[in-house]
């Protein structure tokens, strides 16, 4: 009987097209991924059910550590601007370099009259060395002068203004530093917390299932 | 691709001395590398955080001295709620702290949707009075929990004397350090 001999396709698939989609795919992930910035120190922020996003863009952290310390964080070119300005305020006598070194300081954690030891630290350094924080009490508030110093600078522009509080932090340490943007003037700001679900059945469920349903 | 084309027989013959060269097959197989493609791309994905952090709007009012700027907050819808230490919360209807009750983060929500349940949208009004002991999660989770609740009129304010008074004798005898 003549049986058709049936061709046997050979099993190996080309794995170069699928090879090369990986190592694209890769490299798409790896260029994307932004490092986290380095921390000025570490806050474990309280959670909260707001979805906004924190924006970068001129912004001005104000961070409290459980400790109740007070550091501010500031965009490079904020720092530049702000800088300049707070030594006329305070006659500080700043050179040009510590101008600059403090434009390349992550962070202010210490009082003005420390300002130009503090930048000098390096980061190995800055982790061993008990930081005091900027002053935001009510009998030396440097704090306060920092932000007048920012909002002089920045008139006219928009500064986002955000505290970022540690989970044990007192609440008199934030009680200063609201104080302090309260004597500036300024009323509106953002804390930063991380995000967490909206509790299945709440008011706020439902503002959300009707907004969505209404097509807003 | 990963084969590369060899030419066969090119232009000039070889001579009858020559030894013909055994073709090597130049394909490569992929697979193992396609494998660890995929391996460091599911491990970068899931060692990634979405590290976004949100921002929650927070708005203080201005100090005013002058009355007639001041909200007036009517005794029937206003609910004070103080924030202890111990992660213990205090709370009272109307304007009166003596009645003051004792509670914790999780039983709140009850309270607050009651009153609101209770109360005309309009005379609602909620204040929270964190005091000395009190941490800034507290004071954050009570904002977050106005935001749940949907409450559109609260306001944070310091505890007065007597409050302040109240809360340290219930803690005293609460025995709550």
């Amino acid at each position: 009987m003549g049986r058709a001999k049936i061709k046997r396709g050979s099993t190996n698939v080309d794995m170069t097209a699928m090879c090369d989609v990986a190592f694209l795919l890769l490299s798409f992930f790896i260029l994307t991924t932004k490092f986290k910035p380095a921390e000025a120190v570490s806050v474990i922020t309280p959670s909260s059910v707001s979805n906004k996003h924190a924006e970068q863009k001129d912004a001005f952290t104000v961070s409290i550590d459980k400790e109740g310390r007070v550091f501010i964080d500031m965009t490079d070119e904020m720092k530049g601007d702000v800088i300049d300005r707070i030594s006329v305020d305070r006659s500080l006598n700043l050179s040009a370099e510590d101008k600059n070194l403090f434009k390349k300081s992550i962070f202010v954690g210490s009082p003005l009259n420390q300002l130009s030891s503090f930048i000098r630290l390096s980061p190995e350094e800055l982790k061993k060395v008990k930081l005091t924080g900027v002053p935001a009490d009510s009998s030396n508030n440097e704090l306060q002068s920092w932000i007048n110093a920012a909002v002089n600078i920045y008139s006219g522009r928009t500064i986002n203004f955000y505290i970022k509080g540690d989970n044990n932090a007192k609440y008199t340490a934030f009680k200063n530093v609201i104080d302090a943007f309260k004597k500036n003037d300024i009323y509106k700001y953002k804390l930063i917390t991380s995000p967490e679900g909206v509790p299945a059945g709440s008011e706020l469920e439902k503002v959300n299932n009707e907004t969505i349903l209404n097509g807003k | 691709m990963a084969e590369m084309e060899v030419k066969s027989g090119g232009g000039h013959k070889k001579g009858p001395g020559v030894k013909k060269g055994k073709k090597l097959s130049t394909r490569v197989d992929l697979t193992p590398m396609c494998d660890l493609g995929f391996l460091l791309i599911t491990f970068f994905i899931f060692t990634t955080t979405m590290s976004q952090p949100t921002a929650m709007n927070l708005m203080m009012p201005k100090d005013t001295d002058k009355p007639d700027e001041t909200n007036k907050v009517k005794e029937s819808g206003a609910l004070t709620i103080m924030l202890g230490k111990g992660n213990v919360v205090y709370y009272y209807f109307g304007l009166d702290p003596t009645k003051m009750q004792t509670t914790g983060y999780k039983d709140v929500r009850k309270i607050i949707l009651e009153k609101k349940k209770n109360t005309p949208a309009d005379d609602f009004f909620v204040t929270i009075k964190p005091d000395k002991d009190a941490t800034y999660k507290n004071a954050v989770d009570m904002l977050d929990e106005m935001s749940i609740n949907d409450v559109h009129r609260y306001a944070m304010i310091d505890p007065t004397k007597d409050e302040y008074t109240l809360i340290t004798m219930t803690e005293q005898a609460g025995g709550v350090h």
